[in-house]
């Protein structure tokens, strides 16, 4: 059996078996008891109110936990156990070491400024990065469904990310945000660092005509809280849905079996590609712009 | 300009109310694609042409490739994420 047979037979299994679900059992009208957006409620587990402020323990702080201990404890026990020879593990964090190092920080500011700033964005890559990683691993802490076994009730397995939630991200931003203004104003001076906000040749231009570029650029510094924010939450938040609505989601709020045997295998793409590219991609990004931002803040002329 | 008084404000019927919800989230979404997609096609083409061109420089034009990539990409979900909040949340 030739190559392109196989893959006409298996695209035709695919097919009839959908259509085949679909003739036997047909559609069984739209659901309204499932509700796609309770996947990504938090519910309060330990509650604890100061006020206003509501600081309890969810779903959300436990993932934020569990990236932190292992960002901590993974960097120290590689370091630990430092070998002459490197193993496997070991030579997968010394690649990215260097590409924190040598790529994110060293390239976006000069050599004074990258020692000082590569211990936050070392720390801002494998933080992000172990939080979207364990995004994709099923772990028990849908309580809102339970699992009988044996006569315990355990939590559901669920995937959700800390940074599927806005509020992490936007405090990472704006530590960043904050940080290389501070940056700029220690490295220039107060005025010289607003002044160093309008592009370089603007010398013979009529003060209305730079004032509006000044309100230009202003804008443009707040759009970067915006940008930087809802870029990696949008993202994880895009990756879990696709694969919530993939993996069997859109097959029961639409009340139609024969669309679940047709979503569940792009399931799989979505979340190769989602574990494989957008979980790192997203965790360099934010790095690499923080970088940017903190290397342009302080560089004599943009 | 005061909204109450355009009609898109006055609308009580829930099956209107749905249909423009739906309409929101799907037209946002469908067109936020459309352009990160021209964007995401772009970037990818015009570093094969650079390849192709300096075939020494692929190293280097790697981190600006997936850079450019994250940026435009992320497009697509500024405008998803504003259609599910028109979905679920208003």
């Amino acid at each position: 059996m030739s190559t392109k047979t196989k893959v006409l037979l298996g695209f035709g299994i695919y097919l009839a078996s959908a259509i085949a679900l679909l003739l036997i059992f047909g559609s069984d009208g739209k659901n309204d008891h499932f509700k796609p957006q309770n996947e990504f409620k938090l519910e309060e587990w330990v509650p604890i109110h100061l006020g206003p402020l509501d600081l309890s323990i969810n779903k959300a702080v436990l993932y934020l936990f569990l990236a932190s201990a292992l960002t901590i404890a993974a960097m120290t026990w590689i370091a630990r156990r430092m070998a002459e020879k490197p193993n496997r593990v070991q030579t997968a964090v010394e690649l990215a070491y260097d590409l924190t190092r040598n790529n994110i920080t060293g390239g976006n500011m000069d050599a004074k400024q990258a020692a000082r700033w590569f211990p936050f964005l070392g720390a801002l890559f494998f933080f992000i990065w172990f939080s979207n990683m364990i995004g994709f691993l099923p772990l028990p802490v849908n309580t809102e469904h339970t699992v009988s076994i044996f006569g315990l009730e355990l939590p559901a397995l669920a995937i959700y990310a800390a940074t599927a939630n806005i509020s992490i991200p936007l405090i990472l931003t704006l530590v960043v945000w904050f940080s290389y203004h501070v940056e700029g104003i220690r490295a220039k001076g107060f005025v010289p660092y607003f002044k160093g906000w309008l592009p370089p040749g603007l010398e013979e231009m009529n003060p209305i005509g730079r004032g509006a570029i000044f309100t230009i650029e202003v804008i443009s510094h707040f759009v970067r809280l915006i940008s930087l924010s809802v870029r990696l939450f949008a993202n994880i938040l895009a990756g879990h849905l696709l694969l919530l609505f993939m993996g069997g989601g859109l097959a029961v709020l639409l009340g139609i079996a024969a669309l679940g045997a047709l979503t569940f295998p792009l399931a799989f793409a979505f979340f190769i590609f989602e574990v494989g590219l957008v979980a790192t991609l997203q965790a360099f990004i934010f790095s690499t712009l923080t970088a940017i931002y903190l290397g342009g803040a302080t560089a004599a002329e943009h | 300009m005061d909204l109450t008084a355009l009609p898109i404000a006055e609308v009580t019927d829930e099956g209107v109310k749905g249909a423009g919800k739906a309409i929101a989230l799907g037209v946002g979404a469908g067109l936020g694609s459309i352009g990160a997609g021209i964007g995401v096609g772009f970037i990818f083409g015009k570093e094969i042409e650079s390849v192709a061109r300096q075939p020494e420089m692929k190293s280097e034009l790697e981190s600006i490739r997936w850079l450019g990539f994250a940026l435009t990409e992320a497009v697509a979900f500024y405008t998803f994420i504003f259609g599910l909040i028109a979905f679920f949340l208003s």
